[in-house]
């Protein structure tokens, strides 16, 4: 059955029915047992569900497969399945000198180190976290420090802790000034006072194994981390400190999800389950640091930044120690005096912010314009897909995860930078809109809300023999969860709480990285010991995913790998 | 005209545009544009020229300057491997200036970039895939993690690791005899890239340029302060096989690490050679793969030469190589920062975009090589005043590369002039000249109605299961 509730309609009719379908739609998104309460809607058999995306479009049914699914990312979509996949340009980039030009310039800046990185960073450059553009790595051994990695930080109500600021940045920066790495890196109160400039503290992982198996009997392994601090350079943490390590992102398709509009998100929340389908949803309201307004946020593992621009700036001062106008502080507490005074001498030597507004739009540009790969298994000229890719695809629908995953999206016209309208000699008024990004059909896989994952974390102090301390440099700060938890509220999202990664592209990963891994954190080798992660709101759909035969399950994970 | 043999539409080709070229059409200067509707071109013979005219000349300006960086790649090649053998201060200087050489041929091809051709498409099994797959970042890719080359100085304007600290080498390809105990073309291409990170360059020009001429420190070495005219200042006696003499950097060596340096000099030279032979194979008139299909491609190849120019022109001229560096005032982002050879590298790459419009190529050995042109092909389709806006467009901006190459010729090289306060206006001349002519070529693919969609053939039928 096509429930066809929004398409054909007259124009002014359609807000009041799209408003009607959404009740219904929400009310089926997350469950295939669930039945449509709105008394508006005629649908004599809700089964096989459509899934809501306030797209204006016919509903996506479970079992057919659009023929324009395939281009994840409407005209941003690019067609390359190497290691280059993430990295990109789609063709109206390519196609206008102008833009292929921004884009160039937004790559090279994206990847080499920049003059005023520091004084405290995590790492010198863009690239050097998200690799190939695609997602960072875990470290081999507790030997290595994190280098495309970092662990936010934070109290039990979420506040900065006093002297180490919300993020650990693991180096100081003559580690990436000079030719010797290990110079910056932190030492037990070795700047005690803060007058020594070294990195934060060091944390490595350690892996427990936690062995489960399908109702079928299939066995798996999982591996759960802990995260184990030392070498504090400033002295203890606050107390009831939490940690929450997060590995770099793959960053293609960030102006797509820029460009929805922003009530079709809101309408996608369900804050207090009211459809009572286990699955809440919930937007996360920030301050947008350019403008002071509240909007919803849709970038980083808790959805904190509201914009691609504000993402940009915000990595390059937390993570490079490169300021901008838009965060002109470094990140240097006031007990850090080392780093104020480093942070001084960079503003004596060049402009008071170490990127200019020109560089930082650029960047912004390449990134909001990296194209998004197209789905593989689809045979175009014959309008084909693989027959495991349709079946794992209405299993994937069935089990309700496109409650949380919603398949699509449309955008509008998707605005030109804040910053200005990018020329070779600086930036100009009004930038016009992007075209490529505008108007656009797109199947990110996400809502961009928040879900309660479930998991639970706790921390100790503990020697590395695991005996319970309370002082001294063996005395490191173990973390220890159950499930997805990292216990650090973040803004509007909790220590459970994480925004719905997009899934497109995620078949990729390790072909563009094959060290890379999934997760925030980067736990699961595989993906499907991310589904198996799943908790919380996803219970269910990691339930029914459970439930599913073995080859039923390799179809569903043939499907997200074609994603 | 798909049936004609392509050697008769070369002789064509060169017979009309020596009418063309005759002189009548430059009789009024960068005036000319009057010309262009008037006597001139009624006299021209140039109605007859094609668009497959001007693309087999520009198909064969191609074989003659990447042949050319082949042989004058040899050439470096030669006086690296005498160097070695005899690494005295003369041959040093004879080998680095067999590199500069080289440079003057392989800056003229850059236009030959962005269009899907060998350089950036050329597969191992010498089948064309697509751009990003081909040797040009082994044959050109830059900046360099120099780190993992060779010992670099412990403080230096820019950066010389890679971009992830993840993907340093334990140590450098050169000092680490125990990961890498020979050194040849394997062991160099082994690491190319390592951990796909970009900046770990082990080959090509740059890779060369870095061991020959060191990182560029100043004339104290010191790194820091005021950029000085000097370029890099690698000591002769990091080569030298005398027992006890061989230097490297600040560190105490044995004597095997010069002999090593020398090794990865040569296999780099090697490297070089092979993936430069591999692209002029592509492009040799009547049997390189590329040169076929390019030839027979009609106004998907003559947008291909036209995508060439403009992308070269804006994003990557204009734009990385020369609008970065200049923002960012930072040697890390000027092309050849080593030798300090940024302004012919400026200067070669707009006089290929040129070269490309002209239909017109001096190779090494003087030998000119003329044929039918873009010029041309505009004048035949009625578009005279815009052949001509656009004719003097890449003359303003080879006027205002010429003051680049100049000064620095002079004593004041790209990276002392893209310091504030000396003079910067000079390379905003030349930025400035080339989004002009962009915007002319923009104008002439609209005139010549080979929009950019026929750039592209569909690509999604690539993406099957």
């Amino acid at each position: 059955m096509k429930t066809s509730v929004s398409a054909n309609i007259s124009k002014p009719l359609q807000p009041l029915i799209v408003a009607v379908a959404l009740t219904f739609l929400t009310a089926c998104g997350g469950g295939s047992d669930t039945s449509a309460t709105s008394p508006v809607v005629v649908s004599p058999t809700p089964d096989p569900l459509p899934v809501l995306d306030h797209s204006g479009l016919t509903p996506l049914e479970a079992d057919t497969i659009d023929n324009t699914e395939y281009l994840s990312g409407g005209d941003a979509t690019v067609f390359v399945t190497d290691e280059d996949a993430f990295s990109t340009r789609p063709d109206p980039i390519t196609d206008d000198f102008t833009l292929d030009g921004n884009f160039t310039s937004g790559d090279h800046i994206f990847r080499t180190p920049h003059d005023g990185a520091g004084p405290l960073l995590n790492t010198s450059n863009c690239q050097g976290c998200h690799l190939n553009d695609g997602r960072g790595v875990l470290p081999d051994n507790k030997d290595q420090p994190f280098t495309s990695m970092l662990v936010k930080i934070g109290d039990s109500s979420g506040a900065a802790d006093p002297i180490y600021g919300d993020q650990l940045q693991t180096f100081a920066e003559q580690s990436f000034t000079t030719s010797d790495f290990s110079s910056g890196w932190p030492s037990y109160k070795g700047s005690l006072n803060g007058d020594v400039l070294v990195g934060e503290a060091y944390t490595y992982i350690e892996f427990e194994e936690i062995i489960g198996s399908y109702p079928d009997g299939t066995s798996y392994s999982l591996r759960n981390p802990i995260y184990k601090t030392k070498d504090l350079s400033f002295g203890d943490f606050t107390a009831d400190i939490r940690f929450s390590p997060r590995v770099a992102p793959q960053v293609f398709g960030v102006g797509l999800l820029e460009a929805i509009p922003e009530e079709y998100i809101l309408a996608l929340t369900d804050d207090n389950d009211a459809d009572n389908d286990g699955i809440s949803g919930r937007a996360s309201m920030v301050t947008d640091a350019i403008t002071n307004e509240s909007r919803l946020g849709r970038f980083a593992y808790k959805a904190q930044n509201p914009s691609v621009l504000q993402q940009v700036a915000g990595a390059y001062r937390g993570d490079i120690g490169i300021t901008s106008n838009i965060f002109i502080e470094e990140p240097c507490t006031n007990a850090q005096t080392a780093c104020q005074t480093q942070a001084e001498r960079e503003t004596n030597v060049a402009d008071q912010a170490d990127i200019s507004d020109l560089e930082l739009a650029q960047v912004e540009f390449y990134n909001r314009v990296l194209g998004v790969p197209a789905r593989r298994g689809f045979d175009s000229a014959n309008l084909q897909w693989d027959a495991d890719i349709t079946a794992g695809r209405q299993a994937f629908f069935e089990s309700g995860c496109v409650g949380c995953h919603t398949p699509r999206h449309v955008t509008e016209e998707a605005a030109g930078s804040v910053l200005g309208e990018i020329a070779f000699s600086g930036l100009e008024e009004n930038a016009s809109p992007i075209e490529m990004l505008s108007n656009q059909t797109i199947y990110p896989y996400t809502d961009l809300l928040l879900h309660d994952m479930g998991g639970s974390c706790s921390v100790t102090r503990e020697t590395p023999d695991e005996v319970n301390c309370t002082s001294g440099e063996e005395c490191m700060y173990v973390q220890r969860c159950d499930g997805l938890a990292d216990g650090l509220e973040q803004g509007m999202a909790s220590g459970t709480e994480w925004k719905t990664p997009a899934l497109w592209g995620i078949g990729l990963v390790q072909t563009v990285n094959p060290d890379a891994t999934f997760l925030h954190d980067g736990r699961a080798r595989t993906i499907e010991e991310a589904v198996l992660w799943h908790g919380g709101e996803a219970q269910n759909s990691l339930t029914a995913f459970k439930q599913l035969s073995s080859e039923q399950r390799s179809h569903v994970l043939a499907f997200i790998e074609s994603l | 005209m798909k049936k004609i043999s392509i050697s008769l539409a070369l002789l064509l080709a060169i017979s009309l545009s020596a009418c063309v070229d005759d002189g009548e059409d430059g009789a009024q200067g960068t005036a000319g544009a009057d010309g262009a509707s008037g006597t001139d071109g009624v006299d021209g013979v140039s109605t007859f020229v094609t668009s497959t005219d001007v693309i087999t000349t520009n198909a064969n300006i191609a074989y003659a300057a990447y042949a050319d960086s082949l042989i004058s790649a040899q050439t470096l090649r030669n006086n690296i491997a005498t160097f070695i053998a005899d690494p005295s201060e003369t041959n040093f200087s004879n080998a680095k200036q067999a590199w500069l050489d080289s440079r003057e041929p392989y800056g003229q091809t850059e236009v030959y970039r962005f269009r899907e051709g060998p350089i950036d498409a050329l597969l191992a099994d010498g089948t064309i895939g697509e751009d990003g797959e081909g040797p040009e970042g082994r044959i050109n890719a830059w900046p360099l993690g120099e780190a993992i080359i060779d010992y670099v100085a412990v403080v230096v304007d820019g950066d010389s690791g890679p971009e992830s600290a993840a993907n340093a080498l334990s140590g450098n390809v050169i000092a680490n005899t125990a990961d890498y105990p020979t050194i040849n073309a394997e062991t160099i291409q082994n690491v190319f890239e390592f951990g796909e990170d970009e900046r770990n360059v082990t080959t090509g020009y740059h890779a060369i340029e870095f061991l020959l001429w060191g990182q560029d420190l100043n004339e104290d070495l010191s790194g820091s302060g005021s950029r000085d005219s000097s370029g890099g200042q690698r000591p002769v006696t990091d080569y030298s096989v005398t027992v006890g003499a061989c230097t490297s950097g600040e560190v105490a060596v044995i004597d095997d690490i010069c002999t090593r340096r020398g090794q990865y000099l040569l296999a780099a030279a090697d490297v070089l050679i092979d993936d430069l032979t591999a692209v002029v194979e592509a492009w040799e008139p009547n049997a390189g793969v590329h040169y076929t299909s390019f030839v027979a491609g009609g106004d998907e190849s003559l947008a291909k030469i036209m995508e060439g120019m403009g992308r070269l022109s804006y994003g990557e001229l204009a734009g990385e190589r020369i609008n970065i560096a200049l923002k960012t005032d930072s040697q890390e982002d000027e092309h050849s920062c080593f030798s300090d050879n940024t302004h012919r590298d400026i200067f070669l790459n707009a006089k290929g975009v040129q070269n490309s419009f002209n239909a017109s190529y001096t190779r090494i050995d003087g030998e000119q090589i003329e044929g039918a042109s873009i010029y041309d092909l505009m004048v035949v389709e009625g578009q005279h005043e815009l052949a001509n806006s656009l004719r003097a467009s890449l003359e303003a901006t080879m006027a205002a590369a010429a003051v680049i190459d100049t000064k620095a010729k002079t004593g004041t090289p790209f990276d002392v002039l893209i310091q504030q306060g000396i003079n910067q206006p000079n390379v905003v001349a030349v930025i400035d000249a080339l989004v002009d002519q962009t915007d002319y070529i923009e104008q002439a693919i609209v005139a010549l109605g080979i929009t950019a969609n026929d750039l592209r053939q569909d690509t999604e039928e690539d993406i099957g299961g």
